[in-house]
């Protein structure tokens, strides 16, 4: 099967490899995951990817992905069905081939959700496709659109798992934040309402990286059964260390070295970001091992401090992003941080060091430095 | 006999656009542009501390964060009185830079070149190179276990370039791209941290100091993709363009004969002398370009589903005051108009500009005339010249030269970087500010507005380039540019209206932009510094 593809069994085991790396899985499981792979190969499992009130971003960090590259997981890995930034097909040619792939293939696609779900107003404020009923225009009986939220109730009840791609879609993100007007709602939520007991992985960030996608869908893939998931349905593969944990700049951190000027430069340690509001004290994600944009940088490594962007209550609830995190108080959990909601305070308080209360306890920069 | 079609969703765009055409005997006779999601991010900005503007606003659009992030630091550094180091002037114009590329790049290839490329005929393919052999028995292999996803279905015509050989070169030109596009945004994050959303620009200037080696990392990039667009994506343009068949969208598809750019990418710390001039064209006359004037721009929101209070008022004084039930609307877009006009704006109108300028004079040094005449492309235009009409293949054309031209230019602005210098204007929040920043983006011309007052952002405003182009109708009636473009298209199979996608992706829609999304509610008129 796999020298049928014109591909050596030697590039086989390194793709395979590549992706245990991708996992965090131990490189004993190779062969294992190889087996796996060229199983995938022969029966590639459908995907509809679906976006309601995105930006796209998702998508453009998909396009993002290192290893595998996007074409090898568009055409050898994976049957991507409906992607509207990606297909050939427009109008009803794209939104027909929906309706097929729930009618036709019940249970076995992947729905893959990317933005929110606008309810309000019969679900009016994102509409993709056409409905069968048609209005009057301009002279014309036309048909009129077809709002997201009842695409989700026809295609989610067939879906083998739904993922929920980037903090919008996992947990409502910046159109929340209009939320009394759209009516958006998570996708779980809208998942919840339509099939309770259907699995929905959120793959938080904004965006999201691509490793964490594509590392999803493989391991749903290869070992058939949803990863383990934290309290908010995140991996916890991906979603499981703090941030400030494995910060590169920690030491400076502990050393209590802090930027408060972009134009100094250390020559002997880059400077910590927190005094400039680094929110990786309260953020899980993987950025610091993992990097992105093929490793090149993230956002610490730009001198720059992380705004919490995989957290559930980024942005608001993390703003003003460049003023340090508040009062946080060593020794415990606060009811500041509390009210705050800010996910992960608990483990801020253990994960930050002393050295910090000792030299800045109490003290906090005017905004936009000096005034 | 007339019929309308209507195609929902346009896809290989960004977001939610709704087309409906009006055709008759095989030919279009009216167009409505709708765009079909909102967000109405407006309230969240307000009471925020003003540094959070370009961090939310890059979130607007995933596809060109690069440019509101940008757009957002002009627009705080005027507010704060930045004056910006000549490093953190340059990083940002490498940045915005190698956003074009890649949003160019992305847009022939992968949200364009379908509609012009039989994929299928990758699998006659008899040739004997074997990187294309190999994507032959690709295709092969996925037309074969019938799953040719998502490349099929698509809109069937019968003038796709199905030569196997060039078909296999384009395609695997648009496998290339892929890569291209992806080390274009990697080049970027050596300054910027990541992509999208990045964060290596603040109000005052940048996160990054240059250094002999980050300088050497996006010089190495550049000098890569610089050599990718002279060789390949260039003379694809060519090569598509010269098909015989697609010869009509030489002036089919033009939008009414208007241009504005904003002009982008500064030259001097003041930002007088920029790389991609401003200014606006009237009537396809680009010999005359005219002086831009911000007080003569004007939203009308007649044929848009928001309030009839939100009618016809500079986008400063703007009101985003949703109503989907509101008789005759037909879409989320308000109507932006200059001096009562509609605008295209965008790499067409950005060349248009500087053409005209070059023409007459007022630009010394030219570079985009000699281009035109060095690629033979002098015949071509004059041909769009005599017909007052600039259609289909000229945007294309002109998006490839444009990203040339930049890529040129940025190997320059490298040059110019002073390790061991500033980077950063570090600027207390004034109590009470009023800012601006219009800068040019891959899609064409952003303006930033904001207020501050009490330390926090009172109000925030963004007009959008696809909010141009993809407008409906206005109060007076007048079509928005790509409604215009699409009247006289030839529509032969009502079933597969190709070349109304076609042309509507020429433009490169960007709809989550478009859709006016930062405009706080607030009453009475506001006075903008105009500098």
């Amino acid at each position: 099967m796999v020298e049928k593809k014109g591909v050596t069994r030697r590039q086989f085991l390194k793709y395979a490899g590549a992706t245990a790396a991708l996992l965090g899985l131990s490189e004993s499981l190779i062969p294992e995951i190889a087996r796996a792979l060229e199983e995938l190969s022969s029966g590639k499992p459908p995907v509809l990817w679906i976006q309601g009130q995105n930006c796209t971003g998702c998508s453009i960090s998909f396009l993002n992905t290192n290893y595998p590259m996007a074409a090898e997981i568009v055409l050898d890995k994976l049957s991507v069905r409906y992607h509207p930034t990606v297909m050939a097909a427009a109008g009803d040619k794209a939104f027909g081939v929906l309706e097929e792939t729930a009618k036709e293939l019940a249970g076995k696609y992947v729905l893959v959700v990317e933005g929110p779900v606008p309810t309000a107003e019969g679900g009016e404020y994102c509409t993709f496709g056409l409905e069968k009923e048609t209005a009057s225009f301009h002279g014309y009986q036309r048909r009129k659109d077809k709002p997201m939220t009842a695409w989700m109730e026809e295609l989610v009840p067939g879906a083998a798992a739904v993922v929920a791609l980037g903090n919008c879609a996992s947990f409502g993100g910046i159109p929340a934040a209009n939320a009394s007007v759209t009516g958006t709602k998570p996708v779980q939520e809208i998942v919840k309402e339509i099939a309770k007991d259907k699995p929905v992985i959120n793959i938080g960030g904004c965006p999201a990286h691509p490793d964490w996608f594509i590392g999803t869908v493989l391991d749903y893939l290869i070992n058939k059964r949803v990863p383990e998931l934290d309290r908010h349905n995140r991996p916890k593969m991906f979603f499981g260390k703090l941030i400030h944990e494995n910060c590169e700049r920690r030491a400076a951190f502990d050393a209590g070295l802090f930027l408060e000027d972009w134009n100094d430069d250390n020559p002997d340690m880059k400077l910590c970001l927190f005094k400039l509001g680094c929110k990786g004290p309260v953020t899980y994600a993987d950025c610091p091992t993992r990097r992105w944009n093929s490793g090149v940088n993230w956002c610490v490594g730009a001198n720059a401090p992380c705004h919490g962007c995989a957290e559930p209550s980024f942005y608001k609830d993390l703003s003003p992003l460049y003023e340090p995190l508040p009062e946080v108080h060593f020794a415990g959990l606060t009811p500041m941080v509390d009210t705050l909601g800010w996910i992960g305070a608990a483990a801020t308080a253990a994960g930050i060091g002393a050295h910090y209360l000792y030299k800045q306890l109490g003290k906090k920069e005017p905004e936009g430095g000096e005034s | 006999m007339a019929q309308l079609i209507s195609i929902d969703p346009v896809t290989r765009i960004e977001g939610h656009l709704r087309i409906d055409v009006e055709v008759e005997n095989g030919v279009v006779k009216d167009a409505w542009s709708s765009g079909t999601m909102f967000r109405g991010i407006e309230m969240l900005l307000k009471g925020k501390h003003p540094f959070d503007a370009q961090q939310v606003t890059e979130r607007i659009c995933g596809v060109c964060p690069l440019v509101h992030g940008t757009a957002a630091s002009y627009n705080l550094d005027d507010a704060l009185g930045v004056e910006l180091p000549d490093n953190a002037r340059l990083i940002r114009n490498l940045c915005l830079g190698a956003n074009f590329i890649q949003s160019h790049i992305l847009h022939f290839y992968h949200l364009a070149a379908l509609d012009y490329v039989d994929v299928t005929a990758v699998a006659k393919y008899s040739g004997n190179d074997p990187a294309l052999a190999a994507l032959r028995d690709k295709v092969a292999a996925l037309a074969k276990a019938g799953d040719v996803y998502p490349f099929l279905p698509r809109y069937e015509s019968d003038d796709y370039v199905s030569d196997p050989e060039l078909a296999t070169v384009l395609v695997s030109h648009y496998v290339q791209a892929l890569e291209m596009r992806k080390k274009a945004q990697e080049m970027l994050t050596i300054f910027y941290g990541r992509m999208p959303s990045f964060v290596g620009t603040v109000p005052g200037g940048v996160t990054v100091h240059p250094t002999v080696s980050n300088i050497a990392a996006f010089r190495a990039r550049l000098t890569e993709l610089r050599a990718w667009i002279d060789n390949v994506y260039v003379q694809d343009i060519l090569t598509v363009a010269g098909v015989s068949a697609y010869a009509p969208f030489l002036t089919a598809g033009d939008s009414g004969g208007n241009y504005l750019a904003y002009g982008g990418f500064d030259q001097d710390s003041r930002g007088e002398e920029k790389f991609l001039p401003r200014g606006y064209i009237t009537g396809n006359n680009v010999s005359s370009v005219g002086t831009f004037d911000e007080n003569k721009l004007t939203e009308s929101v007649r044929y848009s589903w928001y309030k009839d209070e939100c009618e016809w008022l500079h986008p400063k004084e703007g009101k985003t005051e949703p109503d989907v039930h509101k008789e005759g609307a037909y879409s989320f877009l308000k109507a932006p108009r200059y001096d009562g006009k509609p605008m295209e704006v965008g790499p067409m109108a950005r060349m248009l500009v500087l053409a005209g300028l070059e023409l007459s004079g007022k630009r010394k040094e030219k570079k985009l005339l000699p281009l035109v005449e060095k690629l033979g492309l002098g015949s071509a235009v004059d041909a769009c010249v005599k017909a007052g009409k600039f259609g289909i293949l000229p945007r294309h054309a002109m998006r490839a030269l444009e990203c040339k031209l930049l890529a040129d230019e940025m190997d320059k602005w490298l040059d110019e970087l002073k390790p061991g210098e500033k980077i950063w204007d570090k600027r207390s929040i004034p109590s009470e500010s009023y800012g601006r920043g219009l800068v040019e983006g891959p899609r064409g011309a952003l303006g930033h507005w904001i207020h501050i007052k009490n330390k926090v952002i009172e109000n925030y405003q963004c007009i959008v380039p696809t909010t141009w182009n993809a407008a409906p109708r206005d109060k007076d009636g007048n079509r928005g540019p790509i409604e215009t473009a699409l009247i006289g298209l030839p529509v032969p199979d009502p079933e597969n209206p190709i070349n109304v996608v076609r042309c509507v992706r020429s433009f490169d829609p960007c709809l989550a932009c478009a859709i006016h999304v930062i405009h706080p509610e607030h009453n009475g008129v506001r006075e903008f510094r105009v500098v």
